[in-house]
């Protein structure tokens, strides 16, 4: 950092984003345009949108190894390198184990992307909203603590975020899985369409739709502004898209923050904590060191966003200690770090089908169907609490016979063979956040930066073990009166974490006493400091909650800095 | 039946691997072409591999394995993907498949005629992985040359054509009737 030297007035702005994965880099576009001096803080390298994928317009070839990742690498990183997308065309997107350890009070596969743009570049771009039947769970259900806001609060801001964003999908019209702005939708398979025809006519509550999704099915006057265009259907998006076809800090938000001249952009910043002025009674700053030189500096601003991902976000709250918050930065409560939660995703079911023979898919799409949470949305009607939602996906199969030796071989080579549909669905389950499920600080360890290591302690309980159960038994019913054959039911029986979907420990709530975030995204105890990533969440619900973080930023930051107008922050 | 005649299969297999070193000993060794970390496979075990990927997906009127590497594609695979153990079972496996040449063909791999190679991967053929040695090596090096040819530059672009931007997907297509390519 160039600027060690120089005087706090360099290093003092309006507001800090600590992150710049897809909540901060909300918080940074938001602040920007409203005339807010930002700096956001990236404890990872720079990556400029098209500059920086080096491997975009690769072709299948031209990868050593088609793809597979080295023996090597494995051996040395194995919790990264059991996530799906960790595969040769994007693995420098991911941080290896070894460079940044936690410890595991429990398997836990912790998956980082440090960079400008975080995990954004990566993510799998379902977009879903929350219904009140999700922010009513808690409090129906006597788990957690209830959610200080309703549907009604955040449904202009999901509104808001999805324009800017550009999400492609059907009005469907349930009121479990509310519709949003659309882009049209990708087209489903015809499998996909039958199945659909068949639940909806044969189940009450139960629904198949397509997956609304972060892409540019036609992209509106407010993308092109962006510098994004259409959507090419390559399904390459993990290497970065040089269409800015699907959405990403990188493509969207960062580069509008950065047009608007008042975005500072910091990357290699390892933030270690907040700064808390007892006198003052709120937090001036951050502590700032150096991924490269080690050297510390701090950075002074009226409001500070936490969006350092759900984990790291703890990680800085709990890192951030004073004689006035021994234990966390905003923790009069205790709770912080506790009620951690994450998504369900051990469960698979595939199989075959024999229908449509006489058609096929052609070219690909970076997206599936859907089946929206139909377990106990309305009332309890199971012996586990929650549910479900799942991924549905079909396509015709299609493969060359490697039988035989010589010209025969090649022969079958060359001529590719079609087989039956295959039909594939994946779970996507409700996790309950419990006060044992938590974060801590390993005060004796510290790592490179100085930062405590931290320990995670979370498993699966009896509720997840039913809900397994469930899922198969209610899919294996509908896989099989809709005709599906050769049904095969999986558990992966993976760490938590693998979802990628890591939530809470600084959760929203009412009261002071049992929550650490007012319905703001507030701290109660330090009302100058807000989080809106993943550590927010008071429960989990099934959504991939990306969209919910998105459009938790951008109310927030419209509150905080109409709370700095009217001086008050 | 079919027990009977995997058993009198594998006894056919069945070679002394040591058989194999013999001649190698005797023999000036060349490099392979290619920088290996992890095994040591020399010249004329490259040679080899790459006689063994032109029997197996021969150059006709179009390349075969050998013209696009596929022999050097697996390689590169056994000594980057492949586990410690496996690699060390793959190397074994291919003195055995050198050995179980002599003892079939009466001579190398790399001097026996066309159709004595061809034999003796078809013969390989009806093996599976866990049947000894040399099926071991078979199999897992047929599968990475199949895996090197239908992924090189050549067949995704001019027999299953790649398309790095398609731009399109439809979920209903009739099936159109291909008409067969000649390989």
């Amino acid at each position: 950092m160039a600027n060690i030297n120089t005087g706090a007035q360099d290093r003092t702005f309006d507001a800090i984003v600590i992150g710049s994965g897809i909540s901060g880099g909300w918080a940074a576009k938001e602040f920007t345009e409203k005339g807010l001096k930002t700096l956001v803080l990236e404890r990872g390298r720079d990556v400029k949108h098209l500059k920086d994928y080096p491997t975009t317009n690769m072709y299948p070839w031209e990868f050593k190894h088609r793809g597979q990742i080295p023996e090597a690498i494995k051996e040395e990183a194995p919790v990264v390198s059991r996530c799906y997308a960790f595969k040769e065309d994007a693995m420098h997107f991911f941080v290896k184990d070894k460079e940044h350890p936690y410890e595991q009070d429990k398997p836990f596969d912790w998956i980082r992307g440090y960079q400008v743009g975080g995990k954004s570049l990566l993510w799998a771009r379902q977009t879903q909203r929350w219904s009140d039947y999700d922010f009513e769970g808690p409090a129906r259900d006597g788990f957690a603590v209830d959610w200080p806001i309703r549907y009604a609060d955040i449904a202009p801001w999901y509104s808001y975020v999805e324009k800017f964003v550009g999400i492609s999908g059907n009005k469907d019209g349930l009121d479990n899985l509310p519709d949003g702005e659309f882009l049209p939708a990708m087209e489903m398979t015809a499998v996909e369409k039958y199945f659909q025809g068949f639940v909806s006519k044969n189940y009450k509550d139960r629904n198949v739709i397509y997956g609304r999704c972060a892409h540019l099915s036609e992209p509106q006057p407010i993308h092109i502004e962006q510098g994004r265009v259409k959507c090419q259907k390559r399904n390459l998006c993990q290497r970065g898209c040089p269409f800015g076809g699907y959405f990403s800090s990188n493509s969207s938000t960062l580069p509008w923050a950065e047009k608007t001249g008042n975005l500072t952009l910091r990357p290699d910043a390892v933030v270690h904590s907040i700064i808390y002025d007892e006198q003052k009674g709120k937090a001036t700053g951050v502590r700032v060191v150096d991924a490269k030189t080690k050297e510390t500096t701090e950075y002074y601003a009226r409001v500070i966003f936490v969006n350092a991902a759900a984990i790291n976000s703890n990680l800085i709250l709990l890192n951030s200690t004073s004689s006035r918050f021994p234990q966390g930065l905003g923790n009069d409560s205790g709770v912080l770090g506790k009620y951690f939660a994450f998504h369900n995703y051990r469960a698979t079911i595939y199989a075959d089908y024999d229908g449509f023979m006489d058609v096929t898919t052609e070219g690909r799409r970076p997206t599936s169907a859907y089946i929206p949470r139909f377990r106990n949305v309305k009332k309890q009607e199971t012996d586990f609490l929650r549910g479900y939602a799942a991924g549905f996906d079909t396509g015709r199969r299609k493969w060359n016979s490697q039988d035989g030796v010589g010209t025969s071989l090649k022969d079958q080579l060359f001529n590719e063979e079609m087989g039956n549909w295959y039909v594939g669905s994946h779970m996507m389950g409700e996790t309950i956040p419990k006060e044992i499920s938590q974060l801590t600080l390993d005060k004796a360890k510290k790592d490179e930066w100085g930062m405590p290591v931290i320990h995670i302690n979370l498993g699966y309980d009896d509720n997840d073990e039913k809900m397994i159960k469930d899922f198969h038994e209610q899919m294996t019913e509908m896989y099989t009166k809709a005709g599906f054959t050769n049904i095969r039911t999986g558990d992966s029986k993976q760490a938590p974490g693998l979802d990628i979907h890591e939530m809470g420990g600084a959760r929203m709530g009412k009261d002071p006493k049992t929550s650490v975030l007012n319905k703001w995204n507030q701290m109660h105890d330090v009302k100058n400091v807000f989080v809106t990533d993943g550590a927010c969440m008071t429960s989990t619900s099934t959504q991939n909650p990306s969209l919910t973080y998105m459009a938790l930023t951008a109310r927030a930051v419209d509150y905080a800095v109409g709370q700095m107008k009217r001086g008050d922050l | 039946m079919l027990v009977n005649r995997r058993t009198a299969l594998k006894q056919v297999l069945v070679v002394s691997a040591g058989l194999a070193l013999l001649p190698s000993c005797l023999r000036k060794t060349t490099p392979a072409s290619i920088t290996l970390k992890n095994i040591a496979v020399d010249g004329e075990g490259e040679n080899m591999l790459a006689l063994l990927a032109d029997t197996l997906i021969p150059t006709t009127s179009t390349p075969g394995a050998k013209d696009v590497k596929a022999h050097l594609f697996a390689l590169t695979m056994v000594d980057d993907c492949f586990k410690k153990d496996d690699q060390q079972k793959w190397l074994t496996g291919m003195k055995a498949f050198s050995a179980l040449s002599e003892k079939n063909n009466g001579k190398s791999f790399g001097d026996s005629t066309p159709e004595a190679r061809k034999t003796l991967l078809e013969l390989l053929e009806k093996s599976k992985p866990e049947d000894g040695e040399a099926a071991y090596f078979y199999h897992a090096t047929k599968r990475l040359i199949v895996q090197g040819y239908t992924n090189s530059e050549y067949y995704l672009t001019k027999v299953q054509v790649y398309e790095l931007v398609p731009g399109r997907f439809y979920g209903s297509v009739p099936v159109k009737p291909a008409g067969r390519k000649t390989a």
